[in-house]
């Protein structure tokens, strides 16, 4: 399933993902957004596996928020950007 | 770590023959860690290129971002940056590019917005002196009135900061839209419906050769913070030679976001 979110005045985030039982079995987050270090990326990913598909916008953004912790650096792309993108990829067109 | 700026600095200049794109990109790598590690003063380095590429950034999609067929068609290679952002499309002619390798000081404290319109003021100093009225508009495009003119990408790796820009400088964009996919969602808050229209040659507002027009960008460099002429040493192009290689030329890397 794929879903894609431009963030008003920031970048294009995409998300591929597969889904199993009920829960996100495997997730690609990807897009022309900037993230420090490179390592963020494989960790957005890791902390989307396995969030249930009914995950509301606040619960994915804060799985994210929680796994990056303040460390990263986010440019273009934002906790909110990524939940909405991996909503629209369930199928929840009218997310943000 | 005290912040500090472009004329703290002693700069040097890599301008060499042309080079494959996986080189530059593994250049890019080297020569970053080397400023990061202290082994080389911050370099400006202008690229030349030998043949024809799709750059991708690190974050994208490789299927969603390069309609593989097209690049084929048209005998493009594709390769992966090590910095993030958008898809460049390059023909040797058709661009200017050039990285800046600096210590990660000089944007020590700044926002990413106000490191990329520090890593880029000399090019807007370079661009009036040309006779454009550029601008840098966040998060990372140089733009004219008569649209955009280039993009930028940094990365940080160590003790170092990689900013990277490619301008256009006469793009077919024609061919472009065969080999990048653009989408209309990433249009969507660019207030244009023409992905065409974004590209504006840099040889149309200058009418100089894409040569003079790197001479002069340089010219502006060496006079407001020096510049000494440099070559790549021989430890330097093998170690590049080799991530080249095992790296940048490989599928794992390439592919690494599918």
């Amino acid at each position: 399933m794929h879903g894609e979110y431009k963030m008003p005045g920031g970048k294009l985030v995409v998300v591929d993902l597969d889904v199993r039982d009920g829960r996100i079995a495997q997730i690609q987050v990807s897009g022309d957004f900037f993230l420090e270090p490179y390592s963020a990326l494989a960790a957005i990913n890791v902390a989307l596996t396995g969030q249930s598909i009914s995950a509301d916008q606040v619960t994915l953004a804060a799985a994210v928020q929680r796994t990056l912790g303040t460390q990263a650096g986010m440019y273009g792309v934002s906790f909110e950007a990524i939940a909405v993108a991996v909503r629209r990829a369930l199928g929840h067109g009218d997310a943000a | 770590m005290n912040r500090t700026f472009w004329n703290d600095h002693d700069w040097r200049l890599i301008h060499t023959a042309p080079q494959t794109p996986t080189l530059h990109m593994a250049l890019d790598e080297v020569l970053t860690a080397e400023v990061g590690g202290g082994r080389r003063a911050p370099t400006l380095r202008v690229w030349e290129w030998a043949s024809p590429a799709v750059v991708i950034g690190c974050f994208q999609s490789l299927r969603n971002e390069v309609d593989a067929d097209g690049a084929r068609r048209h005998g493009i290679e594709v390769v992966r940056r090590i910095s993030g952002g958008g898809a460049m499309f390059i023909e040797p002619g058709n661009t200017i590019t050039y990285s800046v390798c600096a210590p990660l000081s000089m944007v020590e404290g700044l926002s990413f917005q106000e490191a990329y319109a520090y890593m880029d003021a000399w090019v807007i100093t370079a661009l009036h002196d040309l006779g454009i009225d550029a601008w840098y508009q966040p998060l990372n495009d140089i733009v004219s009135p008569l649209g955009k003119i280039a993009g930028a990408a940094q990365a940080r790796r160590g003790g170092a900061v990689l900013h990277h820009v490619t301008m256009a400088y006469d793009i077919d964009a024609a061919k472009m839209l065969e080999v990048l996919r653009i989408g209309r969602e990433k249009l969507s808050d660019k207030g244009t419906t023409s992905a065409a229209k974004r590209v504006d040659p840099l040889r149309s507002q200058t009418g100089l050769a894409r040569e003079a027009v790197i001479a002069r960008m340089v010219d502006t460099f060496r006079r407001h913070h020096d510049l000494a002429e440099d070559t790549l040493r021989p430890q330097e192009l093998a170690a590049a030679e080799t991530l080249a290689r095992s790296k940048f030329a490989s599928a794992a890397w390439t592919g690494s976001v599918p």
